[in-house]
């Protein structure tokens, strides 16, 4: 049967229910009934326009939607000439448009089909009333009350009178871009012109003006409703903690290199580093010329992208953080379009220029706490002096997942919320992906407090932040760290201009073009740090007004907050005391981070053992050959060195005096993980996951125990995920990998003897070579780089994903250098193994070679990929 | 699609490009705008520079808050009409605005781009917009317009009360305009001179008003010729903008000998005699071979100058009393003065007027800015000592305007405020709204005066506040 649920036609006099509210009430009472799967649900609406309205739609049990309004629209848009061509194509594409928008929202939350989205009500309501809740949204996720019917109604009630007004035409909205007397912004013009007059001139009088215009605003967020209450005897100013020991809990939020131009980016890593802050590198690297200097980021992001991430990369930082998700656009990697990625964003990001680069939604090496605590040894292991920072997104449940966290020894959380900047994000995500922090971050600090967590580790909050208010209040809910990303880049120049996907900003903040950046970009060291100086100075007046001589004695405090009454009945019906209430928490518990390093239970002992035999060769550059054992509780086995070879060395590494490692046994998890240059690891045995991740440079080489008797191409050897985010190096295991080997690999050459599922996923350089079958979706999102595979029973066609890449045999005329190369590759991996397959391969090089398939990106050309891999040849 | 503008770099392949000016001798000649018209090319490609920038400071600083950078896209798209729509919604005049408006501090001042790059030439496009869609018969679209039986009396056809009449208009609110002079405009009409307005746009802006159901009653005088209490007796509601006409005295001797002009009233003259309106040939004010001294630095000041100049003035100076970063007047009109040869005199506080039968000089001290006052503006000081005498034949004072008094405002209970300005609020329950609940006003003669585009601005809400009260 097929039910359709219809708003339009509507009269005059009649109100419509919102569309999701109808659906999901209907969904839940035919569910109820038993009666769902025999009903067919068609929403026509006015209602979903975009991808995420269409999602909301499915989510709550919807079968189909007829968006007719967005179809009037195009034919409106074609009536006025905005849009031209044929109204037919501009349905399709809109449809194309819908299926991709709902392709990425589906994929954030790991759902493949739609079938399994539909009704899944992976949503979080914020505002709704529990008696709508009940009825419409049975189930979903909802945390501080708000709206009821009376109040829904009367907001339909209000907006029927305009449309109904023959006076009232069609609003300019404002949603997107600032207009005059509709949507407030948080990041207004009055906003921007204020704080860039407070920091360009240093006027702490011009700050206030700033602070009012954003501390009075109308309510826009939920810590807006959430007032100070000033103590009865204020404190003398001069008894609150000075600006300059504030000022360590500043850091900038996470914007790369590729992002911003190098020149706004070298000058807010200096400008926090005098202030005494850290600024965070973002994902796309930084150039080596910076490290050791006062430009280099104390904060070095690792995010699903890997971009860039070296064993100097990450010797280089005080903080490692990795950033699991983005408050902004929670489920979604960072994003930089062709345009911005010139040569020196390529070179640094290991990628190739005018290529896009996406990063993926998940971290390879991610999918559960147990992978997470493993990252966090193997940062741990390749630089031992970092605190490791993990980036969350304030959703619900994160306090469960906080608590993980700090169980898998992460020195520092940041919850961050929604609120965030990132123009170049699509506009469904900025709009209403992620949540508040306000709601996340006081989740957190009680789940570690009662978890007797919180002593452990180290809270921050970023997403909105602008001003000392804002600090306080984050700092009462439970924060004692402090994350600034759009408000810095603001006081640099940036005029929220919201083009930063187009590389054409006129500020030179967030380009790469030349020009721009050589003559516009007027930001300065002094601007940023002005801001910070500023915060802290507004922070110490709101401290001596709560009598609180200490920023630490703020955490935790919700009793000097108070809810305050709301502008609209909608508002006035949300019910904040759960963020300020304690009830469950054992008074006594700390409230702030009390250690300095979250210490690891596995304290490493085989790595410690393997550096303390080669520090002497590396020290003195002599090389040389060293043998262990090892077992598969040995983990992350040689980063300790790696990361060692790569702070005394930098980049370079060893190259000019090469030490090799021989293993014999079962390497543990990350064997090999970021592995830098000069360091050749041997092992006999086999290697569990991991292997070679983020690998720079020297060699890998695991062979099977010689006594072992399996075929070698159809056995295991090394686990999953190897190679993820390796930049360089070589790799040879005589056998058959897991599955997402090589995803993200910007550099590194290997050989293996067959592959799981999603091979080379993602790549933008270096080779991979299967001698053996492969798993399906071969090549997904591949855009440099390239592979040969061998196809013994012809079924590569169909498990290649066919997007990106394309296949081309190599026994043809034109050919004959492919040919050639894959006989060297083959050739330096039988030396490196005395792989059996290796030989049988060679020895009938020319009857296999009709069985091997190069894979290339298709944007690559034939011509170039051979000479592009001589260039580098790791 | 395929060959619309698509270049996000355009700001920069493209420099900003006015329209072109005519040459400074053949204009100093003759009264007529001085700006040729943009082609269609020209104006697709400037409008195309624009940013989109997702803060349009453009908007925000146009007292209208014009669609600007919507609109220009439309230009770029070649879209004229429907600019043209989407100009209206938030602007009764948009060319006269984009040939009026002190563009230079008001949107392109505010452009991202007026940092380095030639901000975009809004007022141009502005003006190409409306004048091109009238060209091509376009008019305002009243087809979904229901009449009601409603009607509002609308006093003063300037600024204020033709964006009153045009809201009222396109909500089915039947609006009469009363105005005393002969054409509609106001100072529009009787005070720019035509080099910036040419009469026949307001004579264009006339027909298509009146084609819109907006009636015009002129040379009818409110208070003589009709009673505001017949006003308030025939109609549901009365809006006031009858602008600020009477002239602000330096309050220095000599003001009152013969050769001293005050601005408005030589402007008028001018226009009069020029349209032919005048009533008496003994009105008409012409300095053609004399010295002349404007002094003042606003707008108004900039007008008497030009004109002078194009009366055929032996020489005309203006002085100021502070310097020129600090002159409020448009940027763009200085420029033009001083290409058709204005000499400035900045720095200059007049002090007197000198002469015996009749002006013969100005007294002026120098001056230096010191601290700023409560605006942040900085106050001149005078430099001791530094007298001295501008000769002069003619003197034209443009110190601003304050609201003529009206006897009749007492009487129906309309407050003023101590500087002669009608009260009224925007934020009332019924914006503009007046003391008397069916009387509103706006533009100068509640905030004293002001740019012709607040006027408009006020006009407009007022309307929206009249509308509000009368439930329409």
């Amino acid at each position: 049967m097929i039910l359709v649920l219809s708003d339009a036609g509507l009269e005059k006099g009649q109100l419509p229910i919102h569309a999701a509210l109808a659906t999901g009430a209907i969904h839940h009472h035919l569910g109820r009934l038993a009666l769902r799967p025999r009903v067919n649900l068609v929403v026509e609406t006015g209602y979903a326009r975009d991808a995420h309205q269409m999602a909301v739609l499915f989510g709550v049990g919807a079968t189909a939607v007829y968006p007719y309004l967005a179809y009037q629209v195009l034919a409106d848009m074609h009536r006025t000439g905005e849009l031209t061509g044929n109204p037919a194509d501009a349905r399709e594409n809109y449809r194309k448009g819908m299926q991709k928008g709902l392709y990425k929202i589906l994929s954030k939350m790991g759902i493949s089909t739609l079938a399994s989205y539909r009704g899944s009500q992976l949503f979080e309501a914020v505002g709704l009333h529990s008696e709508v809740m009940e009825m419409c949204f049975t189930g979903m996720a909802s945390r501080i009350e708000g709206a009821g019917f009376a109040e829904i109604q009367m907001q339909q009630a209000l907006q029927a009178r305009d449309a109904w007004l023959p006076r009232k035409g069609i609003s300019q909205g404002g949603l997107v871009k600032y207009v005059h007397g509709k949507e407030y912004h948080a990041y207004n013009p009055d906003v921007v012109m204020t704080l860039q007059e407070a920091v360009q001139q240093g006027d702490y009088q011009k700050w206030k003006k700033f602070a009012r215009l954003v501390n009075e605003r109308p309510v826009a967020t939920i810590r807006d409703l959430l007032a100070l209450k000033p103590a009865a005897e204020p404190l003398p100013l001069d008894e609150v903690e000075p600006v300059e020991s504030m000022l360590p809990r500043f850091d900038s939020a996470g914007m790369s290199l590729g992002a911003l131009s190098p020149e706004a980016h070298e000058a807010l890593a200096q400008a926090m580093n005098e202030a005494g802050g850290r600024s965070n590198s973002g994902e796309g690297g930084e150039d080596p010329a910076r490290y050791g200097t006062i430009r280099s980021s104390k904060i070095k992001q690792i995010a699903s992208g890997r971009f860039g991430v070296t064993p100097a990369y990450l010797v280089n930082a005080e903080v490692l953080q990795i950033k699991v998700a983005q408050g902004a656009k929670p489920g979604e990697g960072g994003q930089l379009p062709g345009g911005k990625v010139n040569d020196l964003i390529a070179r640094l990001r290991y990628s190739v220029p005018g290529v896009t680069l996406i990063s993926p939604p998940p971290h390879h090496d991610i999918y559960s706490i147990e992978d997470l605590a493993q990252l966090i040894f193997d940062l741990k292991q390749v630089n031992p002096d970092a605190q490791v920072s993990v980036k969350l997104v304030s959703e619900p449940g994160i306090g469960t997942i906080a608590t993980g966290v700090a169980k898998a020894y992460a020195d520092l959380i940041t919850v961050s919320g929604y609120d965030g900047g990132t123009a170049a994000s699509p506009l469904t995500s900025i709009k209403h992906a992620g949540s508040p922090w306000e709601l996340g971050l006081p989740e957190v600090h009680q789940a570690l407090r009662i978890n007797g967590l919180r002593d452990k580790i180290r809270l921050q909050t970023d997403g909105g932040l602008k001003t000392g208010l804002d600090v306080v209040k984050a700092a009462i809910l439970g924060a004692e760290s402090f994350g600034f990303g759009t408000a810095p880049m603001v006081a640099l120049g940036c005029k929220y201009l919201r083009i930063c996907h187009l590389n054409n900003c006129a500020t030179g903040v967030a380009t790469q073009h030349q020009y721009l950046r050589d003559e516009h970009f007027r930001g300065t060291v002094d601007m940023v740090k002005h801001y910070f100086r500023f915060i802290a100075e507004e922070v110490r007046e709101l401290m001596a007004l709560l009598g609180v001589r200490k920023l630490t004695d703020l955490i935790g405090r919700t009793d000097l907050l108070e809810v305050i009454e709301g502008q609209t009945s909608a508002q006035r019906r949300l019910d904040l005391t759960p963020l300020l209430e304690n009830d469950h928490v054992p008074a006594e518990a700390p409230q702030f981070c009390q250690v300095e390093r979250n210490m690891p239970h596995d304290p490493g002992a085989k790595s410690r053992e393997v550096l303390d035999a080669l520090s002497d060769a590396i020290e003195a550059r002599s090389g040389g050959e060293f043998s262990f054992t090892i077992t598969n509780c040995d983990r992350s086995v040689a980063a300790l060195t790696s990361g060692a070879i790569a702070k005394r060395y930098g980049e370079e590494g060893l190259e000019g005096a090469p030490i090799t490692a021989r293993f014999t046994g079962v390497a543990g998890q990350s064997f090999g993980v970021w592995n830098a240059r000069g360091l050749h690891l041997h092992l006999e045995g086999d290697a569990n996951d991991y292997v070679g991740k983020g690998m720079n440079g020297g060699s890998i080489t695991i062979v099977p125990p010689r006594a072992s008797t399996f075929e070698s191409h159809k056995t295991a050897i090394v686990g999953n995920t190897c190679l993820y985010g390796a930049t360089g190096g070589k790799l040879f295991a005589a056998g058959q990998a897991g599955e997402r080997f090589a995803v993200r690999n910007s550099g590194a050459h290997a050989v293996i003897e067959g592959a799981g599922d999603h091979c080379c996923e993602y790549m933008t350089g270096g080779l991979v070579a299967v001698l053996g079958e492969t798993g399906v979706n071969f090549g997904a999102g591949m855009t440099g780089g390239f592979a040969y595979v061998l196809d013994e029973d012809r079924t590569f066609v169909d498990k290649y994903n066919h997007e990106l890449v394309e296949i081309h045999r190599i026994n043809t005329e034109a050919m004959e250098a492919y040919r050639r190369h894959l006989r060297e590759v083959i050739a330096e991996y039988v030396a490196a193994t005395d792989s059996a397959r290796g030989h049988a391969i060679l020895e009938d090089f020319s009857d296999f070679i009709r069985h091997f398939w190069l894979v290339k990106p298709k944007a690559a050309s034939l011509n170039g990929l051979l000479a592009e891999s001589r260039r580098r040849p790791e | 699609m395929a060959n619309r503008l698509s270049n996000d770099f355009q700001f920069i392949d493209v420099g900003r490009q006015d329209p072109q000016k005519k040459e400074a001798r053949t204009r100093a000649k003759e009264f007529a705008e001085i700006y040729e018209p943009y082609r269609p090319q020209e104006a697709a490609s400037q409008a195309h520079r624009c940013l989109h920038c997702g803060n349009p400071y453009c908007e925000w600083k146009c007292p209208v808050h014009n669609y600007i950078p919507n609109w220009l896209k439309l230009v770029s798209e070649g879209n004229i009409l429907e600019a043209a729509e989407l100009s209206h919604q938030t602007n009764s005049l948009p060319e006269v605005c984009g040939r009026v408006c002190p563009q230079d501090r008001l949107c392109e001042g505010d452009c991202t781009l007026n940092d380095g790059f030639g901000a975009v030439t809004i007022g141009s496009v502005e003006k190409y917009i409306t004048d091109t869609a009238f060209a091509m018969g376009w008019r305002p679209d009243m087809s979904q317009v229901t009449w009601t039986d409603k009607k509002v009396a609308v006093i003063g056809a300037g600024p204020a009360g033709l964006g009153c009449a045009d809201i009222l208009a396109r909500s089915g609110v039947k609006p009469v305009v009363y105005d005393r002079y002969p054409e509609i405009g106001g100072l529009l009409t009787f005070g720019i001179p035509e080099f910036k307005l040419e009469k026949h746009v307001m004579e264009r802006r006339r027909a298509v008003f009146e084609e819109m159901g907006i009636e015009f009653r002129l040379n009818t005088d409110i208070g003589s010729d009709v009673t505001i209490e017949a006003l308030l007796e025939e109609y549901d509601a009365v809006f006031m903008g009858m602008g600020t006409y009477k002239y602000m005295q330096g309050g220095f001797p000599g003001e009152d000998l013969p050769g001293v002009h005050k601005a408005l009233d030589y402007l008028i003259a001018n226009v009069n005699h020029c349209l032919g309106f005048e009533k008496d040939l003994a009105d008409y004010v012409s300095l053609e071979g004399q010295r002349v001294v404007v002094l003042g630095g606003g707008d108004t000041a900039m007008d008497c100058n030009r004109t002078a100049i194009r009366q055929g003035a032996a020489s005309v100076s203006c002085a100021y009393r502070r310097d020129e970063d600090n002159m409020p007047g448009s940027k763009r009109e200085v420029k033009n003065a001083r290409e058709e040869g204005v000499d400035f005199l900045f720095n200059r506080q007049p002090v007197a007027v000198v002469g015996e039968e009749r002006v013969e000089g100005v007294k002026v001290v120098r001056t230096r800015l010191g601290e700023p006052d409560e605006n942040g503006r900085q106050r001149p000081e005078v430099v001791p000592g530094s007298e001295e005498i501008l000769p002069a034949d003619a003197v034209v004072i443009a110190f601003g305007f304050q609201p003529t008094d009206i006897d009749w405002l007492a009487p129906n209970s309309i407050a003023v405020d101590e500087r002669g300005r009608i009260k009224t609020s925007e934020e009332a329950a019924f914006a503009f709204q007046t003391s008397n609940e069916k009387i509103f006003a706006g533009g100068d003669m509640v905030r004293g005066s002001d740019l012709v585009v607040t006027a408009v601005y006020e006009g407009r809400q007022a309307a929206e506040g009249i509308l509000d009260y009368l439930g329409v």
